[in-house]
């Protein structure tokens, strides 16, 4: 090899840094569509061959496993059953993440064309106007938004229209051991209150089994604001009204909260599990609350016989909606967001609805796929599933302060575990979170009014 | 090490030398502790990749699998194009671990060997850039690569992990140690300073280049953010992306494949990694005798 002086290799890597940049700058303005300077993220590599000569619709989704293999089924299905549009079905890891992505995407103008967009993540991007209103594609490609669960499409309506569409939709279940149940003499249903929840918490302890506990609840990491939404309701309390004014500390949540400390550190009752679903699976509590999500999985991993009904009340009954929905981004091209929309349509057929909630375990959405013969015949086969889809005309949304504050659901979530693990009073840990949400809410409480929530 | 305490042991009177087996056992228990904290884990993720959801999830934890499921490894290749992954990570290791040992042995050269004005304060900017977390370059960086038209592409994986502060740091550190006379001695005999680099610097730190290429191993192979932000497409995921297609949002996932697919894409590493750990106490003992 020749001999390399310094300033030669200097000037050979400057050489070759300038070519890099300027061979990217070249393929840069290659790629870029007219479309008022939005750049598509396939404009790198190459389109599949089935999508020659198609409309593409990139859309960003969040669901791995069994899950993901459903929706990879559908979009396939999709693709196969039309020669016009082609979509594209991109991973993007969980909820969170790909609304992180979706954010940088945005800053890049480098954005999908339809996102997986959970309860919580999709009110920011409801904020920042980046969400495409839907209507007018309604009708234009024959979707009506009535045949979805009023309940769902609600939760996606502002002003008056349409922003985001349920798909993937769960609620909190009610579950209990029916073999333990059983065993203590207990009906054969879940307690109609909470009150009744802990008499039979006291029966279930009369079996003298040292490590069974009656309830477990869980922690912040595993969403315990989001079950605990539905304490707050039914003890006729709030988080917060619609203009985000925080009302955590009022006396009905703080007396839901307090309710929680004496059921766990006088009655010895419940507890916290970090995962409540395998605590329930493994007899060691008797009692749970969890996604519908989780029930396939419960079902399947449980060596006893698992049964399921409606929250508890106490003063009335409450339950809040979860899961994700999707949403077709503003700054897309309008073929590709009419295309989307028609792909919106197929997977709101009957056939679809149910054989993604079958696979998956998330709530059927639309009114059609609930009365369609497969999915009665199902609900037979599962009557705990059932009892999911039973409970959710009953579901509202959840209040601002979880959905729309920074950080929100882990400032409740953090306080419940103040309750539960330390005993703290109610009164003195939600007048902290309170404190903390009213200084959070303040960046977003303009936006928030904006909105117009009813 | 062993054997000069055991000496030291014959040698001393049979008090001290109770005291110095007593010593050696606590140090035993120690080092077993310490092994057993970092093996277990790595002992139940192979133990659950061969159980079933059921198995996984029984209480008490049943340390050997009754019925091992060797089907977890099949459907876990299967659920997503691992094939594929592998090349991806492969390629992004590699060049990216490259790039990194280049550039921080050039730059670090330069600091120790090279007079040029201000270079305390340059180098007071570079220890400084270790200290920016990389979610705060993570925006800047990403509308960086958009703009260059590089998502979905190698190099938009590996150009800004390609110079990294800590590894120069550590080379800059060791350069300082060398002996002087030799370079000065290579230096008469009219070598260059990429020479003297390579025939000199390098060979003398094999121990800290080893160090640094590990480092950067396991870093770049198990990178999950940054590709999966600068990445769109399954055909250009890496391989702790491609876990994150076995996941379930709802949390039913399958705890099994999951970590039978763990095990395949940790395992390249682990081999690796063993093997190459002998390079930096061979090094490190050759330096110690010598001194």
């Amino acid at each position: 090899m020749g001999r390399i002086t310094r300033r030669r290799f200097i000037f050979l890597s400057g050489g070759a840094a300038g070519a890099l940049a300027l061979a990217a700058c070249g393929s840069s303005n290659g790629g870029g569509g007219g479309n008022a300077g939005v750049q598509q993220p396939q404009s790198t590599g190459t389109a599949a061959q089935a999508a020659q000569g198609r409309t593409r619709v990139v859309f960003w989704s969040s669901w791995g496993g069994k899950n993901g293999e459903a929706l990879t089924k559908l979009v396939n299905d999709f693709n196969a059953a039309q020669q016009g549009i082609f979509i594209e079905n991109q991973f993007q890891g969980t909820y969170e993440e790909t609304a992180q992505k979706l954010a940088a995407a945005m800053a890049a103008r480098q954005v999908p064309d339809m996102v997986s967009l959970s309860e919580v993540t999709w009110n920011k991007f409801s904020m920042n106007k980046s969400l495409q209103s839907l209507d007018d594609y309604f009708k234009k490609v024959g979707l009506d938004p009535q045949d979805y669960v009023e309940s769902l499409i609600n939760e996606g309506t502002r002003q008056g229209k349409v922003w985001w569409v349920p798909f993937a939709r769960s609620t909190p279940l009610f579950y209990y051991n029916r073999t333990l149940f059983k065993e203590a003499g207990l009906p054969d249903r879940a307690p109609k209150t909470w009150n009744e929840l802990r008499d039979w918490g006291k029966e279930l302890q009369k079996l003298g089994k040292p490590d069974l506990k009656a309830y477990a609840f869980t922690n912040a990491k595993n969403y315990n604001a989001w079950h605990f939404q539905g304490n707050v309701w039914q003890w006729n309390g709030n988080y917060s009204d619609k203009n985000l004014d925080v009302q955590i500390d009022g006396p009905n949540a703080v007396a839901a909260g307090e309710w929680l400390r004496k059921f766990v550190h006088e009655d010895k009752l419940g507890y916290m599990a970090p995962d409540q679903s395998v605590d329930f699976t493994n007899g060691v509590c008797a009692m749970t609350q969890q996604s519908t999500g989780s029930l396939g999985g419960i079902a399947t991993t449980a060596k006893f016989d698992v049964g399921t009904g409606l929250l508890p009340e106490q003063e009335k009954f409450g339950c809040p909606t979860g899961g994700a929905g999707l949403g077709i981004i503003a700054a897309a091209p309008d073929d590709r967001k009419q295309a989307a929309v028609e792909f919106l349509k197929f997977l709101a057929r009957p056939e679809n609805v149910t054989y993604w909630s079958k696979q998956t375990g998330y709530v059927p959405v639309t009114k059609s796929a609930r009365e369609a013969p497969e999915m009665q015949q199902y609900f037979q086969q599962n009557p705990n599933f059932k009892v999911a889809v039973d409970q959710l005309p009953k579901t509202q949304p959840q209040d601002t302060a979880r959905l729309f504050v920074p950080n929100g659901d882990q400032t409740i979530g953090t306080g419940l575990e103040r309750i539960l693990v330390n005993n703290e009073p109610a009164e003195a840990v939600f007048k902290g979170v309170a404190e903390q949400l009213k200084r959070d809410a303040q960046e977003v409480k303009g936006q928030v009014k904006d909105l117009g929530l009813s | 090490m062993e054997i000069t305490l055991r000496k030291a042991a014959g040698k001393a009177a049979p008090r001290a030398n109770w005291r110095a087996s007593g010593a050696a056992l606590a140090k035993y228990a120690l080092l077993i502790l310490v092994g057993a904290v970092f093996f277990l884990p790595v002992f139940w993720m192979a133990s659950a990749s061969l159980k079933d959801l059921q198995a996984i999830y029984t209480f008490p934890p049943r340390w050997i699998p009754t019925d091992p499921q060797w089907s977890n490894y099949a459907a876990a290749w299967n659920a997503a194009p691992f094939g594929r992954f592998y090349l991806n990570t492969i390629i992004t290791t590699v060049v990216g671990v490259g790039a990194e040992l280049l550039l921080g042995t050039l730059t670090a050269y330069a600091f120790v060997f090279l007079p040029f004005p201000r270079k305390d304060l340059l180098f007071l900017v570079l220890l400084a850039a270790l200290m920016v977390p990389i979610q705060v370059t993570m925006l800047p960086n990403y509308l960086t690569i958009a703009n260059l038209g590089w998502l979905n592409t190698y190099q938009g994986i590996i150009v800004p992990g390609a110079s990294v502060a800590f590894g120069t740091f550590l080379f800059r550190q060791h350069f300082l140690t060398l002996p002087r006379e030799i370079m000065e001695a290579a230096r008469l005999e009219g070598a260059g300073h990429l020479q003297l680099l390579w025939r000199i610097v390098l060979p003398l730190s094999r121990p800290v280049f080893v160090t640094v290429g590990l480092i950067a191993l396991v870093n770049k192979w198990n990178d999950f953010l940054w590709p999966l932000i600068v990445t769109n497409r399954i055909n250009m995921r890496v391989l702790p992306v491609g876990l994150a297609y076995l996941y379930d949002q709802e949390g039913n996932s399958q705890w099994g494949i999951i970590m039978a697919a763990t095990i395949f894409v940790v395992l390249p590493i682990m081999v690796i990694f063993a093997w190459a750990q002998r390079h930096i106490i061979s090094g490190l003992t050759a330096g110690a005798t010598k001194g």
